[in-house]
């Protein structure tokens, strides 16, 4: 019975939790972000086989981070993750220009997902450090982000090296989470 | 035999840890991810025992535990002989099959999704190239059997150093996976013409005197370092000399040449040399930058402890207990090391049909997948309906024995004999299919009642 109270309680005044899908082709920076917003750190990465899971606590909001591996043979695994999830992060190597096609068909097949339906999504164009990365209005035109209907998106250029836009990104989607979309 | 004693080692090293055995998963945290997983993976390792809480305790439990240890070593003997055996002439009767049935086996590549390369001439070609010598051992660290290759540099390389050069960026290395990516024709094609690890390490590594390469065991700083300045900064590259004595000497050599080949050799250089220092600009910035976080964190962080995927593929519940009133709204929970995923519920039903397909990593060493059906309750704590664990030793070796295989008849490899001792219903076979390796289990779930639970296991090795 204490149980049921502690939930009650949780569910109305406590720490509010979300459920995050962090997508993206494979070496776009995924597990990098992930942990960048975890530990505030830069850690040295190999290509994800399965996923890694974290909770991120960030402005009052419990966040579980899921990173799925980006490899061709892995993406068609995501969908098992996709029940419950609030918001999607969806990365994209802005250097990586001859796969902006593949990104962007990868990118709409996730939002025609029924299960996604009330999921809010943000879009991480990373890897600003590197040379001849595309700004975000490029990416924005790249992956279509204009042809996206009913529901709340928004798109920050990142550096997960650098630590830059992770954290402004997260500020929208927590204030877009706390306001009631996802 | 190599195989037997290591799968007696990890059995060794779980037994010692049932005295660690820590508590069950609460209701309402489970999946997610962090603490409570890492709480529950050392939990007791058995195998199909019946005892009540899970765990060893008395004499009758350790003579049953013994036994199920003489059983599984049984099994992985005669396994790894089997094994042995059929590895000596799957390669012919596989050559064999293709000329035999070629349609067949391209039509059912092309069937699933998940399979990386459509086209089994790719797959062929893929294959004949990881094969060929020099292309054996990672070209930066030398560990064996390398999966992953940088497109762009054309060399093979393992998964510890693919993590370093996909860090360079797509301008410098585009790294993609032997097993887990699409490959088009163009791209094997274009891997094939570069000549591959001994070829192009001669290009790269020409003027290495005085450094030595990293070794399989290497830490990822002194990988990285080599890495950027074998392919980034170029160091021990022929065609750039650090020197401007050697420049000259390079350019007055290409003078004998044509006119044109002069031309276009000059550009090469002005524009390798303003690329070297693009990146030894941006690399300054960015080492600080590791550095810093390698003082904070030494450890990789990633997956490099995996060595595989499992596919789990939650088929029914028979005949499970009865939680609610007259009926359950059950679920299941798989667990493998820290990792965790929940299938639906279904409602209102004591012989759910899931057919859900879940994926989880797999350590090393490679602990039990246990499997915990749970009766979902809107108020109240979710309520157990039995539990089961499997050692998927057996399945990771088949797949890592037969990852290579091209045989496209299904082939049994070993069999899991049902008896009393254990938890099977019927015998449960592992067996590789379209060179998936495969294993079908249906078993009586534990600590409960009744209730039988039928899963199929599919594992993809990934050593490297």
């Amino acid at each position: 019975m204490g149980l049921v109270f502690t939930k009650l309680f949780s569910s109305l005044f406590g720490n509010k939790e979300a459920r995050i899908l962090v997508l993206g082709l494979d070496n776009a920076g995924k597990t990098t972000i992930l942990y960048r917003m975890q530990m505030g750190e830069v850690v040295s990465t190999i290509p994800t086989i399965g996923f890694n899971v974290e909770t991120v606590q960030y402005n009052n909001i419990k966040f579980q981070v899921w990173d799925l591996g980006g490899q061709t043979s892995i993406r068609p695994y995501w969908r098992c993750y996709f029940p419950n999830t609030q918001a999607i992060i969806y990365v994209v190597d802005s250097s990586d220009t001859d796969r902006l096609v593949i990104a962007k068909e990868e990118f709409h097949a996730i939002l025609e997902e029924e299960e996604l339906k009330g999921a809010v999504v943000l879009v991480y164009a990373n890897k600003q450090d590197l040379p001849g990365a595309l700004d975000d209005a490029t990416i924005t035109e790249a992956l279509e982000l204009h042809k996206i209907k009913n529901r709340q998106w928004a798109i920050y250029k990142t550096s997960a090296i650098k630590g830059e836009g992770i954290f402004e990104g997260l500020d929208w989607l927590s204030n877009t989470l706390k306001a009631g979309g996802g | 035999m190599i195989g037997v004693s290591s799968a007696r080692f990890q059995q060794r090293r779980f037994i010692s840890s049932l005295s660690n055995a820590s508590a069950r998963v609460e209701d309402g945290d489970l999946c997610t991810g962090d603490t409570v997983l890492r709480r529950n993976a050392f939990l007791a390792y058995l195998f199909y025992t019946n005892k009540d809480d899970g765990l060893m305790s008395d004499a009758a439990d350790h003579a049953r535990l013994k036994q199920d240890r003489c059983l599984l070593f049984l099994f992985n003997y005669f396994h790894q002989i089997f094994l042995l055996l059929v590895l000596d002439w799957g390669p012919s009767m596989s050559s064999r099959q293709e000329k035999a049935n070629p349609i067949r086996q391209s039509m059912s590549i092309r069937q699933e999704r998940a399979n990386p390369i459509h086209c089994p001439d790719l797959v062929r070609r893929l294959e004949e190239l990881l094969c060929h010598p020099g292309n054996e051992l990672c070209a930066d660290c030398g560990s064996p059997d390398p999966k992953w290759v940088s497109l762009n540099v054309g060399v093979f390389i393992c998964i510890k150093c693919s993590g370093v050069h996909r860090s360079l960026g797509v301008h410098i290395s585009k790294v993609l996976s032997v097993k887990l990516d699409e490959w088009t024709a163009e791209q094997v094609e274009a891997l094939g013409e570069m000549g591959g690890n001994t070829i192009l390490n001669a290009k790269y590594e020409a003027f290495l005197s005085g450094c030595s390469k990293p070794r399989p065991d290497s830490p990822f700083e002194e990988r990285s370092d080599f890495i950027r300045r074998k392919y980034e900064l170029l160091q021990f590259s022929h065609c750039i000399e650090r020197n401007a004595s050697s420049l000259n000497t390079c350019l007055s050599s290409a003078a004998s040449s044509s006119g044109s080949e002069k031309k276009s050799y000059e550009k090469q250089h002005t524009s390798n040399r303003l690329q070297v220092l693009g990146h030894a600009f941006r690399n300054s910035w960015r080492r600080k930058d590791e550095q810093k976080s390698t003082s904070k964190k030494g450890s990789t962080i990633g997956m490099v402890e995996f060595v595989g995927l499992i596919k789990v593929n939650v088929v029914r519940g028979t005949n499970l207990a009865v939680r609610d009133v007259v009926t359950s709204d059950p679920y299941v929970i798989l667990t493998l090391g820290h990792q965790s995923m929940k299938t639906r519920v279904i409602k209102n039903n004591l012989n759910p049909v899931w057919n859900e397909r879940i994926m989880l990593s797999i350590p090393d060493p490679v602990p039990p997948l246990k499997l915990q059906v749970y009766d979902k309750d809107t108020f109240s704590t979710d309520d157990r309906m039995g539990e089961a664990e499997i050692d998927i030793q057996p399945l990771v070796s088949a797949a890592k024995a037969y990852e290579n295989s091209t045989i496209s008849e299904p082939m049994h490899l070993g069999k899991w004999l049902a008896n009393e001792d254990n938890t099977l219903i019927k015998d449960s076979q592992i067996s590789v299919v379209e060179g998936k390796v495969r294993q079908e289990i249906t078993l009586r779930l534990q600590n409960v009642e009744r209730g039988e639970l039928e899963i199929e296991l599919e594992c993809v090795p990934l050593i490297q």
